[in-house]
């Protein structure tokens, strides 16, 4: 069955749905170092002092490049909940819980609870940013090398 | 300032789950807007814009405009390529079309958008939809497929103005009522109230008929300078007057508001500033209502009435014929699907025909229509004010 990739057990890294992350593909990695220490950061230009989220590596404000990292809270108050019963995206399984947080007045975003079932959680309810581990799947690099990727993502935890 | 610009014909395929390919699809398209303007022959088309959005996810195509030229017969040689900007991916290339002709820099340009988004697989387009966000942040958070966002929009509006489910549902029941006499939608039924109020839910407080479905389909349109489309047709000429296309945030922690969109508002007040019109001269309009209470918004950011009366307003009537402004007159993303590319080709097709006069369902001596998109989650929004009047 030549021609169709997919089907000789190969992974398309192009369709994969979380970001590559290690230092030889994405210049934000110290966002991802973070994270696996237990930490939720992002940058702050030193110029101008604009914090941006998500990470960058220019101040979209002054155009600056120097960046330094910053935390921010790991805790926030729900704003608005959605409960997606049936139909979500491959990789995640229903319910998907997604709410709107409000991280204490530094930041809010749309984000997944995990371990939330429907009718959990409202508005109102207090919630923690917590760091999950991405499953490893092997990528092939160069003369047959496999390269291992520790990957890590950020979710939200009813508290 | 320019030459003036029209946009002369247009026409699209069946819309809906079609058997077909998006090759097919865009022949099809294609022949309905040639068949529309019979003074016109492909040899005659100088450029070509094809909008569309998941050209190379849904079918692994890349350099469409080249490929669809020779599908169509054309041989472009002022400009030939692919727009994408997601549910605004056909309004963009119309907007593009509008200014090179305008500059001179083209004359005839026929623009095309459509979607080949069903697969054999269904979990495909939504497991591509990751991908309309900020994929990195928002759409690992398994963010980007639209009805659990649309699902927020509408609880907090619901809490900040008071609008209610029955309001929403009207937006359905009204849009499907429209679709029923488009021979070109996806649904050709209409609901009641009760259908609507009663239907499953997918993400509470949207149902089944609040949410636009997944579509396959194409439209085309000319779009020609005014020398340009006298040669070519003698029908009542339909002038782009305006257009705005704006975006304030794409990642969700950069939304200003999700009740009042910003962007909507500054793309509009831009297509109205060029145009020379304002709200209340606009006699019909197209607006995105990929879930009911998108329409809702859209009569207030677009100034149709004060903010937080969008539920009034079409509970009262007053967006359907007879109102003080027809929206979605020929059944909208509710009955007609969205293919997204295709779509916003689709409603400046449903304003040629309202202002040329030979609509399913006429808007009485209509002379100034409006087309919006929203696209993402919110996160860019498109505006053009076509006219009879230069």
């Amino acid at each position: 069955m030549k021609g169709i990739s997919i089907l000789e057990g190969k992974y398309a890294m192009s369709m994969d749905m979380y970001p590559l992350q290690d230092k030889s593909f994405n210049r934000i990695h110290p966002f991802y170092d973070n994270l696996k220490e237990g930490r939720f950061t992002t940058t702050k230009c030193k110029d101008c002092g604009t914090r941006s989220f998500p990470p960058r590596v220019l101040c979209p404000e002054c155009l600056s490049e120097e960046m330094e990292w910053v935390d921010l809270p790991m805790e926030g108050t729900v704003l608005c909940v959605s409960e997606q019963l049936a139909g979500v995206p491959l990789g995640f399984t229903p319910p998907l819980i997604m709410a709107h947080v409000d991280l204490d007045g530094e930041l809010s975003y749309l984000g997944r609870v995990q371990n939330c079932q429907a009718g959990e959680l409202k508005a109102g309810d207090r919630v923690k940013v917590v760091a999950i581990p991405i499953e490893s799947i092997p990528a092939e690099g160069k003369k047959g090398a496999i390269i291992e990727m520790e990957r890590v993502f950020y979710v939200f935890e009813k508290i | 300032m320019g030459r003036n610009v029209c946009i002369i014909g247009g026409g699209m395929s069946l819309w809906g789950v079609r058997q077909a390919t998006a090759r097919d699809l865009y022949q099809e398209a294609g022949k309905a807007c040639f068949d529309d303007v019979p003074g016109l022959s492909n040899k005659d088309v100088d450029g070509l814009l094809v909008g569309s959005a998941f050209t190379e996810r849904s079918n692994f195509q890349t350099h469409l405009a080249p490929l669809v030229a020779e599908y169509l017969g054309i041989k472009p040689k002022n400009i030939c390529c692919r727009v994408e900007l997601l549910c605004a991916s056909g309004s963009s290339g119309i907007i593009l079309a509008y200014g090179l002709i305008k500059s001179g820099l083209a004359d005839v340009i026929l623009v095309t958008g459509g979607e080949k988004l069903y697969t054999p697989q269904r979990w495909e387009v939504f497991y591509s939809e990751l991908g309309t966000g900020d994929h990195d942040f928002d759409g690992a958070q398994g963010l980007g497929l639209p009805p659990p966002f649309f699902s927020m929009v509408a609880q907090k509006h619901m809490k900040e103005y008071g609008t209610t489910e029955e309001q929403l549902s009207m937006v359905s029941v009204k849009n499907r009522r429209n679709g029923a006499r488009n021979p070109k939608a996806q649904f050709q039924k209409e609901i009641t109230l009760e259908d609507a109020l009663n239907a499953p839910p997918i993400v509470r407080p949207l149902k089944l008929f609040d949410c636009c479905p997944v579509t396959d389909g194409a439209a085309a349109v000319i779009i020609a300078s005014e020398e340009r489309a006298r040669e070519y047709t003698d029908k009542p000429l339909v002038y782009i007057k305006g257009t705005g296309q704006a975006s304030v945030n794409n990642a969700s922690a950069n939304m200003p508001s999700m009740t009042t969109w910003e962007a909507l508002k500054i793309a509009s007040q831009e297509a109205y500033r060029k145009a020379g019109v304002k709200p209340s001269d606009i006699d019909v309009a197209q607006t995105h209502d990929c879930f009911t209470i998108s329409e809702i918004i859209e009569y207030e950011d677009l100034g149709f009435c004060e903010k937080g009366e969008g539920g009034l307003f079409v509970e009262e009537g007053r967006s359907d014929f007879g109102g003080d402004v027809p929206v979605n007159t020929d059944g909208g993303l509710l009955s007609c699907g969205h293919p997204f590319g295709g779509t916003g080709i689709r409603q400046a097709i449903e304003i040629l025909r309202q202002l040329r006069g030979d609509a399913f369902k006429q808007v009485e001596g209509a002379r100034t229509g409006l087309t919006h998109n929203l696209s993402g989650l919110t996160a860019a929004h498109t505006v053009l004010i076509y006219g009879r009047d230069v």
